[in-house]
């Protein structure tokens, strides 16, 4: 059978794409509706190649495809196994590179960072946490600049020449200590030429550069990502409201196990999720005994405990011995919400001295009498800064929220009871 | 402002006709007057360059060796490759700090000097060597020290410092054709002016010539792609940052060598149709600088360099631009960046510096012995380079030599040459490792010592460092490691964060707190950088340490808790503050 030679197609993941010689694989697969994540590329400006994210293997080598002119017969693949894994790992390196403290964050829902890591199941920071030092720019009348959430993807550098004609920003510095820099004498966006009508105030992907007034103005479980994977709606910035879909009811609970639960540095507010589970907790008692639980009072585990389920991050030594008590007698170890997996709101003082924290809680705070800084030998030591829970022991499996709602408890606590691999439906799926 | 610097800076602005591309020289004039580079600098600069602040900043802040704070007047930099370190560079550190009584990076009181670290600086066969106000200063010993500290407490300018101090040796240890060879100036490109310019390139080709940069690609090939390209303002580029640790080769033909050098960028230059050259000179170098460009003088005089070369239709001249410390700017498309006065960040390739080079103009960018050996071939004929090479491979290579051996310096040898005879050359003893290609390259293990050096099998720009039995392999990952992170332009996100993880990492096994987990998130990291960063850097930065593993588990073994699972931080250490509180509150 003699085939007429189709020009301009190549395939991704086997399916044959169209292409206008000079377009690069991002752009074809765009036209044709299929999803190579990125953070980076956005169809408006030039490529920058710096995330990462979209790397595919092209004709069997691994190539950022917003960079990649397509070619006849090039065969891409995107959606494989090995991929999805490297592109955790490099949500995992931005998350930990940044202060990425979701849960108090403006863009919430809508950022893409935080969207491809539902995307791609990302539940966990995997790594150590930096803690780097950045700074916050409140300056601009109408523009917050959090430094603390920049990724560096330099859309906003590219939309402020390439459309705005005004280079605001820029980057100085070099590998880690690499920052964004303001163009203006001050260094602050306030002296700067920026205004809030810019094409650069609307273009961050993340939280980082952020209209002042315009944060939490969308209720949780409504934002664009809340319901929708950043793969169907495509690298979206506008808040876009969608109808929460009912709670997913999953089978009962078959087999009992016994379950821990304890919380560190946390506000007790996971435990009232779990308590959210309302009177499915009656089902759930049929199958699971509670030993050690703030709900119970019992103070210590039961050595043979099944599940131990841990809220909070880790501030002081009693949490230490508490994780590790909770290590030893547990055979898996899940992390509960933002405080155990980043630290959560207890990290807010990461960034500041220890003594400065103590001197603002027991010499400084308002109406205090006999101001005194605690010092009895039975209180337990103050880390220097609030840890995550899997940089103290290890963790088996990771519930993010904040907190994270009674329907991924359920879930979550049924899929170990049916001795499956948990794992998170996406609308259950939030750092928030 | 200071009417010096602002005079300093109308001339530099005047001599680079205001060409905002030659910032970094500029600001490199500035931060060897002022020590620092001044704010009122930075803005005088602006105004004339027309450039924003931040991307002077950006700039300053780029480079090692820029700065916003004085540094000394003495400003002193150890360098710090693991074969310095081999040579007591930590014992004279400490005795040079103690000394001076500074700590290092931090200005001594009074303002009189600095001490800190950089990376390698290119003295491998001499060291441990440091840089003083720029200058180079190898074998340094505890007498030497003392009356380096003489002078500087004595407040004697560097320029009236003992020359013999700042002598470097060429320590040729093994010549052949290259290092044999006594080339007339003027010599290749007679040969090559006489003929068709394709009859060089042909000859290039013929000789199987493949760049000596460290990726080996076949010289005649990328001088041709270069000629095709549609644009006729054409560039030479030379590539003299060596700045791959333990490599120094470059600094010997750019010492001994550097009519080769020339010529052979001129016969490049014959040969694309190019009328300017750029020797990008590493910081390091500085050394060399004034001897360059006297060559250069002399070669104009004789009328082998500038206009109408020989009388003849050929037109060609080359110009010195040196680097402020960045080991990513020997990455082709990162040197570009930098000559044109950037941040030397590596470039989306394509398209190739051959179409889309200097100013965006096609570019044909060499290393130093590339050139060196073009203008052999040329001049001494394709046949006889490519006879040069063992059991099949054709050519040879200039290795440098360095650590356990009992003559470190330069050796060329025939391509083909087994790791066991270059060992035998050398003098080495009882040895555990050879690290061929510098940190990017691969660690060698006796089992694998009849492999020969080539550029299909055992890949190396120069760099060949000897380690005995007596040294701790992960040492070299640890050194090797902390570079990388140094180093890392930032620009990826593999390499940017990559690099700190795996620092971090090699820290924590280093000092016991390794556990399983860690060596599964290595070898994750390995593959992330490895296949996702951008440039050469990142995609190798995780090799040494996962490499190690794999061929020396006994060094993590030693020093591991055999544990799934250790925590990521010192306890102990972390609640020190809050005790050191508690315990004043108590008393
Ligand atoms: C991180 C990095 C550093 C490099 N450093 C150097 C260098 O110092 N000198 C050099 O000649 N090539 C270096 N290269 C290789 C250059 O990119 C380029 O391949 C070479 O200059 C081409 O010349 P050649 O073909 O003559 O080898 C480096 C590459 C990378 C990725
Ligand atoms: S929502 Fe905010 S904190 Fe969370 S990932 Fe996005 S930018 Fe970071
Ligand atoms: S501020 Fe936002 S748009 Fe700009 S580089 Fe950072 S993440 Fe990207
Ligand atoms: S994650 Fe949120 S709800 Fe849970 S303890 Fe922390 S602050 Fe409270
Ligand atoms: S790999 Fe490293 S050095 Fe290379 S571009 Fe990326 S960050 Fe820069
Ligand atoms: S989207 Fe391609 S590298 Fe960021």
């Amino acid at each position: 059978m003699v085939m007429s030679k189709r020009s301009n197609t190549f395939t991704i993941d086997g399916r044959a794409i169209p292409f206008i010689v000079g377009e690069t694989v991002m752009q074809a697969a765009i036209k044709a509706n299929i999803y190579i994540p990125h953070l980076c590329f956005n169809p408006e400006f030039t490529p920058n190649g710096s995330c990462k994210l979209c790397t595919c293997d092209i004709n069997g080598r691994k190539k950022s495809s917003c960079c990649t002119e397509a070619q006849q017969d090039m065969q891409v693949n995107n959606e494989t196994h090995e991929l999805t894994g490297m592109r955790r790992t490099l949500v995992q390196m931005l998350f930990v590179e940044g202060n990425h403290y979701c849960p108090f964050c403006e863009r919430s829902g809508n950022c893409q960072l935080q969207a491809l890591a539902y995307d791609l199941g990302v539940t966990d920071l995997h790594f150590p946490q930096f803690t780097a030092h950045r700074n916050v720019d409140a300056s601009h009348p109408d523009l917050m600049l959090d430094l603390n959430r920049c990724i560096f993807c330099e859309l906003c550098i590219r939309s402020s020449t390439e459309v705005d004609h005004k280079d605001i920003f820029t980057i100085a510095g070099r590998g880690i200590n690499k920052r964004l820099a303001i163009n203006s004498k001050s260094g602050l966006l306030k002296d700067s030429t920026m205004k809030v009508t810019d094409k650069s105030a609307h273009i961050c992907p993340v939280g980082c550069i952020i209209i002042k007034g315009e944060g939490f103005k969308t209720p949780i479980g409504e934002r664009l990502y809340d319901q929708h994977s950043i793969r169907d709606v495509g690298n979206l910035r506008p808040d876009s409201a969608v109808k929460a879909t009912t709670p997913m009811q999953a089978e009962k609970p078959k087999k009992k196990l016994k379950l821990a639960t304890c919380s560190l540095a946390g506000c007790f507010g996971c435990h009232m999720s779990f308590l959210d589970m309302d009177e499915r907790l009656i089902e759930l008692l049929d199958r699971v005994e509670l030993s050690r639980s703030p709900l119970n009072d019992i103070k210590t585990c039961a050595p043979d405990c099944d599940l131990g389920l841990i809220e909070g991050g880790v501030c002081n030594t009693e949490n230490i011995a508490v994780l590790k008590h909770f290590r030893e007698s547990c055979k898996i170890i899940i992390a509960v919400g933002s405080c155990a997996i980043n630290g959560g709101v207890p990290s807010l003082r990461n960034n500041i001295d220890v003594k400065d924290c103590l001197d603002e809680a027991y010499l400084n705070g308002i109406g205090l009498v006999n101001p005194k800084i605690p010092s009895d030998k039975e209180l337990p030591y103050l880390l220097e800064k609030v840890y995550p829970i899997h940089e103290v022991i290890k963790v088996d499996y990771f519930l993010p929220g904040c907190p994270p709602p009674a329907d991924a408890f359920w879930k979550i606590l049924n899929d170990l009871l049916d001795g499956k691999e948990p794992e998170l439906p996406y609308n259950l799926l939030h750092f928030d | 402002m200071n009417k010096a610097l602002a005079a300093l800076i109308h001339q530099q602005v005047k001599v680079y006709r205001g060409d905002a591309t030659y910032l970094l020289q500029i600001l490199r004039h500035i931060q060897f007057f002022c020590s620092h580079i001044p704010e009122q600098a930075i803005q005088l600069l602006s105004f004339e360059l027309k450039i924003s602040i931040p991307k002077i900043r950006a700039l300053i802040e780029f480079y090692h060796f820029l700065h916003y704070q004085p540094r000394g007047d003495y400003d002193i930099y150890i360098s710090d490759s693991i074969i310095d370190h081999m040579s007591g560079k930590n014992e004279i550190t400490s005795y040079l700090c103690e000394k001076l009584k500074v700590k290092l990076n931090q200005p001594r009181a009074d303002g009189r000097v600095t001490v800190a670290n950089t990376s390698c600086t290119g003295m491998s066969d001499q060291g441990p060597a440091v840089l003083v106000n720029g200058l180079a200063l190898t074998r340094l010993s505890r007498k030497k020290v003392g009356q380096m500290v003489a002078k500087i407490e004595g407040k004697i300018a560097v320029e009236a410092w003992p020359k013999s101090w700042f002598n470097v040796a060429d320590n040729i240890q093994s010549k052949g054709v290259l290092l044999n060879s006594e080339i007339k100036p003027g010599e290749a490109i007679k040969k090559a002016l006489a003929a068709d310019p394709h009859d060089s390139l042909t000859e290039i080709d013929k000789s199987g010539l493949r760049g000596c940069g460290g990726a080996g690609f076949k010289t005649a090939e990328k001088w041709k792609s270069c000629l095709l390209s549609d644009d006729n303002r054409r560039y030479v580029v030379c590539n003299a940052d060596e700045g791959e640790p333990g490599t120094f080769k470059d600094r010997v033909l750019l010492n001994s060598y550097a009519e080769q050098l020339i010529e052979g960028m001129t016969l490049c230059a014959y040969i694309i149709g190019a009328q300017k050259g750029i020797i990008y000179l590493r910081y390091e170098y500085q050394h060399l600088h004034k001897k360059l460009q006297e060559t250069l003088q002399t070669r104009r005089a004789a009328n082998l360099l500038g206009t109408h070369i020989l009388n003849t239709e050929l037109s060609f001249d080359i110009e010195i631009f040196m680097g402020a410390g960045s080991y990513v700017c020997g990455e082709e498309s990162a040197l570009l960046e930098s000559l044109e006065g950037r941040r030397a960040i590596p470039r989306i390739r394509p398209p190739y510096p051959v179409t889309h080079g200097y100013l965006g103009k096609p570019t044909v960018i060499n290393n130093v012995e590339t050139f060196c050996y073009a203008a052999l071939i040329i001049e001494k004929g394709a046949d006889n380079f490519a006879q040069q090479g063992l059991a099949g491979f054709s050519g040879c290579k200039i290795l440098s030599i360095s650590g356990d051996v009992e003559k470190a310096g330069i050796y060329e040898i025939p391509l083909g040459m087994p790791v066991k005879n270059v060992l035998n050359l050398c003098g080495a003893q009882s040895v555990q490792a050879v690290q061929v290609g510098g940190p990017s390259g691969a660690l060698i293990i006796p089992a694998e010592f009849s492999r020969v050096i080539s550029f299909d099998s055992l890949n190396t720009g120069g760099s060949f460092m000897v380690f005995n039995h007596s040294r701790d392999i992960l040492e070299n990952a640890l050194n090797f490691t902390h570079f990388f992170m140094q180093e890392s332009c930032g620009f990826c996100t593999p390499c940017r964060v990559g690099t700190k993880l795996i620092c971090d990492l090699a820290d924590k096994v280093a000092t016991g707190q390794g556990a399983r987990l860690d060596l599964d998130s290595i070898k994750q990291l390995n593959h992330v950088m490895n296949e996702m960063s951008h440039c050469g850097l990142g995609q190798r930065a995780a090799h040494p340490l996962l490499e190690t593993l794999e061929k020396f588990p006994e060094y993590f073994v030693k020093r591991m808790t055999d544990v799934e699972y250790q925590p990521s931080f010192d306890v102990e250490k972390s609640i020190q503050r809050a005790i050191d509180i508690v315990t004043i509150e108590s008393n």
